[in-house]
């Protein structure tokens, strides 16, 4: 333990000994120990400023901090919206029941993995998305956790190769981009990267390779696009690494390599180009040109995502030469700080991150607020479950946020700034942190920028996971070094923000809008949208979606739009039923409004809600009460615990919908969630609980049948579990499929006859209709 | 200073001020129960909610700041209703009993709790007043009452119920002094019809009031049916005649041989200031008064007692059959309210009646909880019902009750507002209640985690008086509680102000355990 304290005094003198120390503190400490060890935790008091007291109330109010010890390794299993919508709760339940764990159980006997729910790991369109450790598994089907852990025991032995990337630069053929979007990486883009780095290597191919951020397609992932130096560029799409050296050399002939390994490959190259025998090829390649792509990304204006797909996130020259950095030199040499609000107030252009407030005004107010000290935050605490923009955003484009930061600071007078990003996007803090240096190299961040006299000086500060902190007040409460409270507006942070000055507290996406502003002046900015809700809007698309992924579109567009043009309408043939904006402070707007346009009032007047931007599409086989205990359940575990009525109303508001779908609801439980939700709004200080009935208010509104349907015991959509149960039809032959896969026995193994279910043992697991060949499983 | 509007009432405060300030200084009053002068203040009840009349919006008074021209409503139907449902949620998840279980099932709302600590402390003088306070009669219903309140007793969900009508029993045996000196008489004249339990607590409980009453009864001697249908074996005449008497010498008149019919009624309704019937049945006489009523009884407001007739009033079997003496009993104390009241022109609202938090049933792992507060034995019973307790053996049965009143009964803030807002604490009852617990600190604190609203005072109590460990908000949402880091005990958390932390809690979460 000797030992261990030293590594706690070290820890301490590295982040400081005041109280605003304590969340990198703690941060650091679990990252040394994987968990919180009481011992260190009394050392840190000892030596610090931070009493017992300050550390429980803040170790205990934020998700990344683990007071017990985990398993060896972590599996996390995904309950994002999207994930939820495709049976994130059955993969749950399956790998809970896999390692036999009981009630509150989240480790193994054995010690070896740990299961934990996550919000949103942010592959949507990888629904379901479960991942142990670093490696991401998607489409996870219940039946399937063995196979997953029996892969990640083989992938956990392996030992990748070391990386090699060539780069003598002499005569390059072509350039090769791969995605490195979460998305991307998530699908095993990492992998492909390897694949092509060892194939140009081992090939000798002159080839310009390229990481680029997230294109978009998220749906088609892993990408690889290929461009030759002359001729058209080739887009591939769920690549495969054993895919890659076949594309490589189909593309770009080999050198220096034996001629029979030469015409072996340029074979191989001849059948991809005819697409004759190999399946791969005909499976996987996609023509950028071709019709479904195009209106997949042709609808679409990219502003926030300007050159999505060709930027490298860190190449800070490839930045410059794509326009970038333009709007600070401009800003900074020929605009006061008084034409930059101007400008920004012209553009019309109101924050992103949900509640919509007019950014020019918001930067007025800071401006006007005489201060020493002032404060920008880009706030990057995006927590909604089904949204991934900001991460997105400041993955692939770090400098875009970091100029349009520099000419915030500059319009309000602020020196100081810190980017808040959660500590569970450790690629984005990654890439601001390289982005950052380069920056400071380049003189566009420190002290007299670019020779115009202007200092700004930017830091890190991981968020340690809390949704609330997305509030304002609640995330400069959490940089002060406390739990995540929100307080009183006002005095708005305008006025009063950090340690009590004024602080600018804007959303990662509008800070990323703004340097375009800037560069192609407010009135091209205004031209696209709609009267009150200018410019475009990023959204995650994902859910019920035939082609899921970041889209990014102007303002006034219709949802049918986004749902039949850009996402290619419902996957699997089905019903478009309703689509969910804003995640849990938003609501749903049934197929039936499908004309209604996407600006924010447009939106609220539906009931739903712009939010940070999730957009998931339902089909018919989705409950709706279902849906807002989705949310609920959401924001209920989010609440600060704070107030009365969030506290506690969202609980009780999640009660009566839990009792609904376990079929225990009583008469009058619709009035009275009805009225519960009403003050809850009413009664909430912060966003959290104003907008935490969003949810149920919308699916009350348009789908009140199904709430009352459930009333009576019926599920009209077969999803709640208690209100179900399986059946096998007439269509079965006895293949015993459903026997096999059955966890709990419920089927007797009858082969060729007709199975049965027994309902006393079944757990409702759907394991049986997965895997099932001729659809003879009924769930009524 | 700021010139603004509170109801109507045009007043001026200091720039900074917070609207719950001014709005007191104006002489309202708002529930604030997670306000402390002393410390600097985060909103947390929501109960000080007021409505801005120019948006209708509403606010937290204690956290917003008053501004020029602000038009503050503090109170409307809309307002009452948002703070009856944010006490609603908060006693949803308030797990204490106010009242104790047998304290509300006694029909005469006798405090037995505080009977029995007073037993169990030898004092038994301060014993007969907490009993004579609700029950006339006690040597007399310590052997004949069915005693519902231990069918409720806590104790009796695991183990068995404090014996707690013998121990009544013992202290109405124990004492041949009225416990406290006899009012003057302040001119008010009631006539009680029928001398039976119901009539002789009406006398009794009147004249403690001040009011000179005489009872009539048909009979030569006071008693009713206890003393013509309860066996000699179980009531001995002589119990009962000494306890009569004792009620008699406080200066109640008894007119026996009178029967009451229609003309006399008439004329007791002249020559009395109120007149109580509690004759014992509905006879042809009582059908005779001509009050409203079935072929069962009469009918009577459930509160007050008030028959169709000013100035008349009801209770016992007239009103419905009962072999419950108790309960007659009990209906003679609350209907001396009433006429009290009536006499005193005051709105006749009966005995006051507050809101009582329940949790229901005591679960066996709370049971050990409970048990840190009493003796840990078996029940006594006395060697024979002629015997009754001894005095050892009163004092080791009573040590045996749990404390499950609350020790903030008389000043608890949750308490007093719910029952000003009428709050139903069953609403949102939507899952499963929290287990309860009880934490002790040897200066003599009790910490009842369930209790807690998450007000927050007392971790800024005590972090601003330097406790070392002190109180501190763990986890968060509906799952927060209150507690001492790193699970030290109360200790350790309470080093220096615990007494002053007691005080401040607004709730009976943490009190001070001699209460």
């Amino acid at each position: 333990m000797s030992n261990d304290l030293q590594i706690i005094d070290r820890i301490v003198s590295d982040k400081g000994r005041g109280k605003m120390a304590i969340i990198p503190i703690l941060q650091e400490i679990q990252k040394e120990f994987n968990f919180l060890p009481e011992d260190a935790l009394r050392r840190v008091s000892e030596i610090s400023e931070i009493t017992p007291a300050d550390i429980m109330s803040v170790a205990s109010f934020y998700h990344q901090f683990r007071l017990r010890p985990v398993g060896e390794h972590m599996i996390k299993i995904c309950v994002g919206t999207a994930c939820h919508v495709k049976g994130a709760g059955q993969v749950y339940d399956a790998f809970k029941r896999k390692f036999k764990l009981k009630e509150e159980e989240t480790t193994d006997a054995s010690g070896k993995y740990t299961l934990e729910k996550v919000s949103c790991l942010g592959c949507c369109t990888l629904a379901p998305v479960v991942q142990i450790d670093q490696v991401t598994y998607g489409h996870v089907s219940t039946n399937q956790v063995d196979q997953i852990i029996e892969d990640f025991e083989i992938q956990k032995n392996t030992k990748t190769k070391k990386q090699y990337r060539k780069s003598d630069g002499t005569e390059i053929q072509g350039e090769i981009r791969i995605g490195l979007g979460s998305c991307c990486v998530a699908s095993g883009s990492d992998d492909i990267r390897k694949a092509v780095e060892e194939t140009v290597h081992n090939t000798g191919v002159k080839v310009k390779l390229k990481h680029v951020g997230c294109v978009g397609m998220c749906h088609q992932v892993p990408l690889v696009e290929v461009v030759p130096n002359k001729g058209e560029p080739i887009l591939y799409s769920k690549v495969k690494p054993s895919d890659v050296k076949d594309i490589v050399t189909s593309h770009f002939k080999p050198k220096g390599l034996l001629s029979r390994l030469k015409n072996q490959l340029l074979e191989t190259a001849e059948y991809i180009q005819t697409d004759a025998k190999w399946e791969g090829v005909e499976r996987y390649e996609l023509d950028m040109r071709e019709k479904p792509v195009v209106s997949f990304l042709g609808k679409q204006i990219p502003i926030a995502t300007e050159y999505r797909g060709i930027l490298n996130p860190v190449d800070i020259e490839e930045y410059r030469s794509r326009g970038g950095f333009v709007s600070i030199e401009r800003a900074l040499k020929e605009m006061t700080p008084q034409d930059v609000i101007h400008e920004i107030r012209e553009s019309g252009i109101r924050g992103r991150g949900g509640a919509g407030f007019p950014t020019g005004m918001k930067w007025e107010l800071v401006a006007r607020h005489e201060s020493e000290q002032k404060y920008v935050i880009c706030n990057g605490d995006e927590g909604d479950p089904g949204a991934f923009m900001d991460r997105m955003l400041l993955e692939s484009y770090p400098y875009r946020v970091i100029e349009g930061m520099v000419i915030g600071a500059y319009a309000v007078g602020a020196h100081r700034g810190f980017f808040y990003i959660r500590a569970e996007y450790p690629l984005a803090v990654r890439r601001i942190r390289e982005a950052i240096r380069h920056c400071e190299e380049a003189n566009l961040l420190g002290n007299n920028i670019l020779g115009t006299g202007f200092d700004f000086h930017v830091s890190i500060y991981e968020g340690a996971g809390a949704f609330v902190c997305g509030e304002e007040t609640a995330l400069i409460a959490s940089i002060e070094g406390k739990r995540g409270y929100p307080r009183i507006r006002p005095p708005f942070p305008a006025e009063k923000g950090l340690w009590g000055n004024p602080t600018l507290v804007n959303n990662t996406e509008t800070l990323a809008q703004v340097p375009y502003i800037i560069r192609e002046g407010a009135t091209k900015f205004n031209s696209i949208g709609t009267e009150h809700s200018k410019g475009t809007k990023v959204f995650a698309l994902a859910g019920k979606i035939a082609r899921g992924g970041l889209i990014e579109v102007p303002m006034g567009i219709s949802v049918a739009q986004v749902v039949y043009e850009i996402g290619g309408g419902i996957a699997n043939g089905r019903k478009f039923k309703a689509v969910q904006v804003g995640g849990p402070s938003g609501g749903c707007i049934p197929a039936s409004l499908a004309k209604t346009p996407i600006d924010f009032e447009s939106l609220t007047k539906a009931g739903a809600m712009m939010g940070s931007g999730g957009l998931v599409v339902l089909d018919d086989t989705d409950c709706m009460v279902d849906i807002a205990r989705y949310f609920l359940s959401f924001t209920q575990a989010e609440s600060c615990g704070k107030c009365t009525f969030c506290r506690i109303g969202t609980k009780r508001m999640l009660d009566i919908l839990n009792n609904l779908c376990e079929g225990k609801a009583r008469p009058g439980d619709l009035d009275e969630l009805e009225k519960l939700a009403k003050w809850t709004q009413k009664g909430s200080l912060c966003g959290l609980g104003k907008t935490a009935p969003n949810p149920v208010f919308s699916t009350l509104k348009y789908f009140r049948e199904e709430y009352e349907a459930h009333l009576n015991g019926v599920c009209p959509t077969g999803k709640c579990t208690a209100l179900i149960k399986y059946t096998v039809n007439d269509k079965c032959i006895g293949c015993t499929l459903c026997a096999q896969k059955c966890p709990v026995d419920a089927i007797p193994f009858t082969p060729l006859e007709k199975h049965i279910i027994d309902n006393e043992l079944c757990i409702k697991c759907d394991a049986c209709r997965q895997a099932c060949p001729v659809d003879a499983i009924d769930v009524r | 200073m700021i010139k603004l509007k509170i109801n109507s009432q045009e007043m001026e405060v200091p720039e900074g001020t917070s609207v719950l300030k001014a709005l007191r200084s104006a002489g309202f009053d708002v529930p604030a129960l997670c306000w402390n002068d002393e410390l600097e203040h985060i909103n947390s009840c929501m109960l000080c909610l007021v409505k801005d009349n120019h948006s209708g919006r509403m606010m937290p008074s204690c956290s917003a700041t008053a501004h020029e021209g602000m038009d503050i409503i503090t109170d409307d139907e809309e307002i009452s209703e948002a703070r009856k449902t944010g006490l609603e949620l908060l006693l949803s998840e308030h797990v204490g009993d106010c009242e104790a279980p047998c304290q509300i099932g006694c029909p005469a709302h006798m405090n037995i709790p505080r009977m029995n600590r007073l037993i169990a402390a030898g004092e038994f003088a301060e014993a007969l007043k907490v009993v004579k306070k609700d029950i006339a009669l006690p040597a007399v219903l310590g052997r004949i009452c069915p005693a519902p309140c231990e069918g409720i007793c806590h104790r009796r969900t695991v183990d068995e119920a404090v014996s707690i009508c013998v121990l009544k029993r013992y202290v109405g045996d124990d004492n041949d002094l009225h416990p406290w000196p006899v009012p003057p008489l302040n001119g008010h004249k009631v006539a009680v019809v029928g001398a039976g339990p119901a009539g002789l607590a009406a006398a009794y409980y009147l004249r403690m009031g001040g009011v000179e009453p005489i009872l009539f009864d048909m009979a030569a001697e006071p008693g009713g049916m206890l003393l013509t249908s309860i066996d000699d074996e179980k009531l001995p005449k002589d119990v009962l005649r000494k306890e009569i008497q004792s009620i008699l010498n406080t200066g109640v008149i008894f007119r026996g041989n009178t029967a009451v019919d229609a003309t006399m009624l008439d004329r007791l309704k002249a020559e009395y200031n109120a007149v109580v019937i509690a004759s014992g049945n509905i006879s042809d006489i009582v059908k005779s008064y001509q009050l409203s009523g079935t072929a069962k009884g009469l009918e009577v407001n459930d509160n007050t007692f008030k028959t169709s007739e000013k100035g008349i009033f009801a209770v016992g079997n007239v009103l419905r059959s009962s072999r419950l003496a108790i309960r007659s009993l009990g209906q003679g104390k609350e209907v001396a309210w009433s006429v009290m009241q009536y006499l005193n022109g005051q709105p006749v609202v009966g005995e006051p009646r507050k809101f009582n938090s329940r949790f229901g049933k005591l679960h066996p792992v709370e049971f050990t909880e409970y048990l840190t507060e009493a003796f840990n034995g078996k029940r006594i019973f006395p060697e024979s019902h002629v015997a009754g307790f001894g005095r050892e053996q009163a004092m080791e049965e009573a040590a045996r009750c749990m404390h499950c009143d609350c020790r903030a009964i008389d000043h608890c803030s949750l308490r007093d507002w719910s029952d000003y807002y009428n709050a139903v604490q069953k609403r949102f009852q939507t899952s499963p209640r929290r287990a309860m617990t009880k934490h002790y600190q040897t200066d003599g604190i009790v910490y009842e985690p369930q209790k807690c609203i998450k007000c927050g005072i007392c971790v800024k109590l005590t972090e601003k008086y330097s406790e070392e460990f002190g109180f501190t908000f763990i986890g968060r949402g509906f799952d927060v509680v209150v507690g001492v880091p790193y699970n030290e005990d109360l200790n350790k958390g309470l080093q220096k102000v615990g007494e002053k932390v007691a005080k401040a809690c607004p709730t009976g979460a943490i009190e001070l355990k001699k209460q």
